[in-house]
């Protein structure tokens, strides 16, 4: 995979969370990207049961679990700040083994759908991000196909992204962090799914244009 | 750039139950090369296949009384293979005609991160070992002659030792639930292996 941006954008001032996506869509067709298929990026949250809270001594810890139409027979595992998992997709089964040890919050489920589009080198997905019923705000994913080392093409990522997003053209990714330099690999785009989807689920029910 | 196949949904894991299916026996060291000579005349055509893998096998402690274990197995010999991550469930009881062992099994390959995200979920290494052997197969059963080595220096897989003086033999199916005609080919197939070994249904709780 190359290098990749995730980002949130923000909902258009008077409109819905729909027509912010069509006004995003029309622009990159404009751009002349071409549709192809759709995508889905999903996740679990998954947090210790009390049973095993007592021996470590610690509060019960997040683990999420990622599933990425990408990459459809993986599925990604991590913790906050911690390593990331890459397994196939039997990992699901072992989760409902492990059910008295680590509990489900089936509420907690987010998911982004929406359309791919290419374009030349890049790959660019423009998501709904859903929780249950109620449509909680947009992600935009930007992959640059050739290049996996951040330092070489981050700034070829940004003009890119200037063209369709504008103002809310995002800043350097924090999985990038010290790292510059190392192999992009489709674990840190979860990463940037989860930092996203968390913070989504922080914001209000009705996001306000601004808030990134 | 082609697309590539994308699915409106990702695909998540199938909920079959997969039971292993196991029959076990030994043999002594000097008997090994009758064992192996008689299996490449039985079993599939194929390369003579050697492994040489560490496994690590971890345990979840809850207020359960029994732990949740976890086998975690990578491969010394072959690089750029992904570790394989195990869960064996309780021996079915039941069916005293049936067999073989039977127990629920779910297999995933994982990335190399495993042992440190099993780490972060709260299991402990319990114990590990080396081992060394020849694998054949035979349509859908796969029969491992291995020898098991203790490892001296946690850790350091170069300092080992032959645990006994003995090979273990395993034959094994793993099939969806349900499919206990399985057992009569492993039977059958067991049969042509005497009396070079035996290969019984042995529950590992007996031993304990």
């Amino acid at each position: 995979m190359g290098v990749t941006c995730v980002s949130q954008m923000p909902v258009a001032e008077g409109k819905s969370v729909q027509q912010t996506v069509e006004i995003l869509t029309r622009k990159l067709e404009l751009l002349g990207a071409e549709k192809q298929g759709t995508f889905c990026v999903d996740c679990e949250t998954y947090h210790t049961a009390a049973s095993t809270m007592g021996n470590q001594g610690q509060a019960g810890k997040l683990m999420y679990v990622m599933h990425n139409s990408e990459y459809p027979l993986s599925c990604f595992a991590l913790f906050e700040n911690g390593p990331c998992l890459i397994a196939d997709a039997n990992f699901d089964v072992l989760m409902v083994k492990l059910k008295g040890f680590f509990q489900n919050a089936k509420a907690n489920k987010i998911e982004s759908r929406g359309t791919r589009y290419q374009y030349c080198d890049f790959l660019v997905k423009v998501g709904t991000v859903t929780m249950g019923p109620s449509a909680r705000g947009i992600s935009v994913e930007v992959e640059y196909c050739p290049c996996v080392v951040a330092n070489d093409c981050w700034n070829l990522l940004m003009e890119f992204m200037q063209s369709f997003m504008g103002n809310h053209t995002p800043g350097n990714p924090s999985v990038f962090g010290n790292k510059h330099d190392n192999i992009y690999s489709p674990g840190d785009t979860m990463a940037q799914y989860m930092e996203l989807f968390n913070k989504i689920r922080k914001q209000q029910q009705v996001p306000v244009a601004g808030i990134r | 750039m082609e697309a590539p196949p994308v699915t409106m949904m990702p695909v998540t894991g199938g909920t079959i139950n997969m039971m292993e299916y196991l029959l076990q026996g030994s043999v002594l060291d000097q008997s090994l090369e009758s064992l192996l000579h008689r299996l490449r005349g039985l079993c599939d055509n194929m390369e003579p296949e050697t492994f040489l893998d560490h496994e690590m096998v971890f345990l979840l402690k809850g207020q359960q009384a029994s732990p949740f274990v976890l086998r975690a197995r990578r491969s010394m010999d072959k690089t750029g293979t992904p570790w394989h991550l195990r869960y064996l469930g309780q021996p079915e009881m039941g069916d005293k005609n049936r067999h073989a062992l039977v127990r629920n099994c779910v297999d995933i390959a994982t990335s190399e991160n495993l042992t440190d995200f099993l780490m972060e979920m709260g299991f402990r290494m319990d114990h590990e070992f080396v081992a060394k052997g020849h694998v054949f197969r035979k349509g859908i059963m796969k029969i491992v002659v291995y020898k098991i080595f203790r490892i001296l220096v946690p850790g350091n897989t170069d300092s080992i030792e032959p645990l006994s003086l003995s090979y273990l033999v395993e034959l094994s199916v793993v099939a969806p639930a349900g499919q206990d005609i399985v057992s009569d080919d492993m039977r059958n197939f067991a049969e042509q292996l005497k009396p070079l070994v035996h290969l019984e249904k042995i529950d590992p709780k007996r031993l304990m």
